[in-house]
């Protein structure tokens, strides 16, 4: 029971991420290869302000959400300009700048050692210490989460986005300055994948930087692919479909080690595979 | 400033294998209008090659390097003819491509990861102990000075076959436009096969290179990707002339870069030197438009 517990939490955490990804990558058709950093960086505020601060994690939580938001605001100045495959390449590069200084900024993220004992969220005398509390927790976040990205796709300004995506000239010939909307949707998603990595910071209770590095992004990519880009019940199967099928190749008996290797070998296949044959993924509208 | 000549020497070294590196890839986007993000896995699989040749037969060490190149060459055809080719002829964007491709990529280096681990190993014991060279107070050793010599010979063979073979001119018909190189008769399928073996190869001595220089791991082959994908936009993308130039001012300002900071701030540097010029001169220094 508790395994289930256990694997409806990942994927809750990961919906979350495939979410806030899709709305980028998805609706705006920014492929985007830095979300695992945005849930870093969220996961390691969050980690250091409740441990070291000893702050409540929902208000470290907000906290991680905003700086994250800021470093995106930032970031979103310079990616608003690029597109296609230079913004790829780009995002690609802050993936590794974020390890880096995950891994380097010792006296701050403990570098390689990693941060552990983070405790679990409490309010209220409320603790969500064990795993269906914890589950519980989660499923609210991804409800929240899932209903700000359904009234953002479905607003005026989520119809702007997917204008952006099918042909930002001429949308711009409008009149609508596409890299300001750009750059709030790249801001929203990168505050609401923050949310998730101080949930996954929290559950896990011990974070180091290989929980935040290129192989995850890509992994949260291959998610929003095979669900289907630019829409939203898509990044949710996905998550589903990709968190629990490499849980077989441990009944399969794989060593720990080689099991993580198949791990990113499938989701790779995956992508080859749904690029060769299925470019929009299971339920997606949107074709690369 | 006792320390300036080895910087310029250890900036030399590193931009020589990001120009065999960028100058192979910049080959095959000529051709094929795509980042090809599964590039690095040619130099991967090559130096692992030569890891698995050397040490589980008796083939000498010149044959093992032969075939570990011939390794690279026939998975970058193999590539080429199972994902390239097919998603081109469907005319996919090139976000279908690039993202086929770091599938690839991460499908090899995890194959390689299982059957090789992704420890950490090294070739260097399969040579007699390096020699030293002192060249204006730095030193290199001679592996180091033959990695320099084989960018500059491999932009020599480059701008030979380039500027004066059918080949070439095929080549470069097709980097300038692939509908009008097939009207005019060329096979431009063919020709892009072939870029594609030539990057491999390239790509693949690269590797191995980089394994006898410093070693080996999983990864080796992505990193050495994104060094050439940010000489390439350096450069000029598409531009293998513009790749070798790129490459060296890469080489230059990580290692100028990481003198006055630290070494752990490499990527930091070069994906700065990217985003500087992606946003100031995007077509890179020798691209047109």
């Amino acid at each position: 029971m508790e395994y289930i517990f256990h694997l409806a939490i990942l994927f809750s955490l990961f919906a979350i991420f495939a979410i806030a990804l899709d709305l980028v990558a998805g609706y705006t058709g920014l492929i985007s290869v830095c979300h695992a950093a945005f849930y870093g960086i969220g996961a390691y505020t969050t980690a250091l302000l409740v441990q070291s601060v000893g702050l409540n994690f929902f208000f470290a939580l907000l906290i991680g959400m905003l700086l994250t938001g800021i470093v995106a605001l930032i970031l979103g100045l310079v990616f608003s300009k690029f597109k296609g495959d230079y913004y790829v390449l780009g995002t690609l590069g802050f993936t590794y700048i974020a390890y880096t200084v995950f891994i380097n900024w010792q006296s701050v993220t403990n570098g390689p050692l990693g941060v552990p004992g983070i405790p679990r969220p409490e309010i209220f005398g409320l603790s969500f210490s064990n795993s269906w509390s914890f589950l519980i927790l989660s499923a609210i976040f991804v409800g929240v989460v899932y209903a700000l990205a359904r009234f953002v796709v479905s607003s005026s300004f989520g119809r702007v986005l997917r204008a952006i995506r099918e042909d930002e000239e001429a949308i711009a010939i409008f009149g609508y300055r596409t890299s300001a909307f750009k750059l709030l949707i790249f801001i929203i998603s990168a505050m609401s994948a923050a949310l998730g990595g101080g949930l996954l910071a929290s559950y896990l209770t011990y974070i180091d930087p290989g929980t935040f590095g290129i192989t995850e992004s890509i992994f949260v990519l291959s998610i929003v692919i095979l669900g289907g880009l630019g829409s939203l019940r898509g990044p949710v199967v996905g998550a589903l479909i990709l968190v629990l099928l490499p849980e077989a190749l441990r009944f399969v008996g794989f060593s720990p080690d080689i099991a993580a290797q198949m791990r990113v070998l499938i989701y790779g296949l995956l992508l080859v595979i749904m690029m060769r044959y299925r470019p929009q993924g299971l339920l997606g509208e949107y074709k690369l | 400033m006792d320390i300036l000549p080895q910087i310029i020497l250890n900036s030399l070294i590193a931009g020589s294998l990001y120009a065999l590196a960028a100058m192979s890839f910049n080959l095959i986007y000529g051709v094929s209008r795509s980042f090809n993000l599964a590039h690095g896995v040619f130099a991967t699989v090559a130096a692992y090659a030569v890891l698995f040749l050397a040490f589980h037969t008796a083939i000498p060490l010149p044959l093992t390097i032969t075939l570990g190149i011939l390794m690279a060459v026939l998975l970058g055809y193999l590539l080429e003819r199972s994902i390239f080719r097919p998603l081109r002829l469907r005319k996919a964007s090139n976000l279908v491509l690039l993202i086929a491709s770091l599938g690839a990529s991460i499908v090899v280096e995890a194959l390689i990861a299982i059957f090789f681990s992704s420890q950490f190993q090294t070739l260097s014991s399969l040579l007699p102990p390096f020699g030293t060279l002192h060249i204006l107070g730095g030193t290199l050793t001679d592996l180091q000075a033959f990695i320099i010599i084989c960018s500059v010979v491999v932009l020599g063979v480059f701008w030979l076959v380039l500027s004066y073979t059918r080949f070439g001119k095929a080549v470069r018909a097709v980097s300038d436009d692939e509908e009008v190189a097939k009207i005019v008769g060329i096979n431009t399928n063919a020709i892009i096969g072939i870029v594609f073996m030539i990057g491999a190869g390239v790509m693949g001595l690269a590797g191995i290179l980089a394994g006898f220089d410093t070693g080996l791991e999983p990864h080796m082959g992505f990193i050495l990707l994104l060094g050439a994908a940010i000489a390439a936009v350096v450069g000029g993308v598409g531009n293998v002339y513009g790749a070798f130039l790129g490459a060296f001012i890469l080489g230059f300002a990580e290692n100028f870069g990481v003198f006055f900071v630290s070494g752990e701030w490499k990527y930091a540097i070069a994906f700065g030197v990217l985003i500087l010029f992606l946003l100031f001169r995007p077509q890179g220094i020798l691209g047109k438009k």
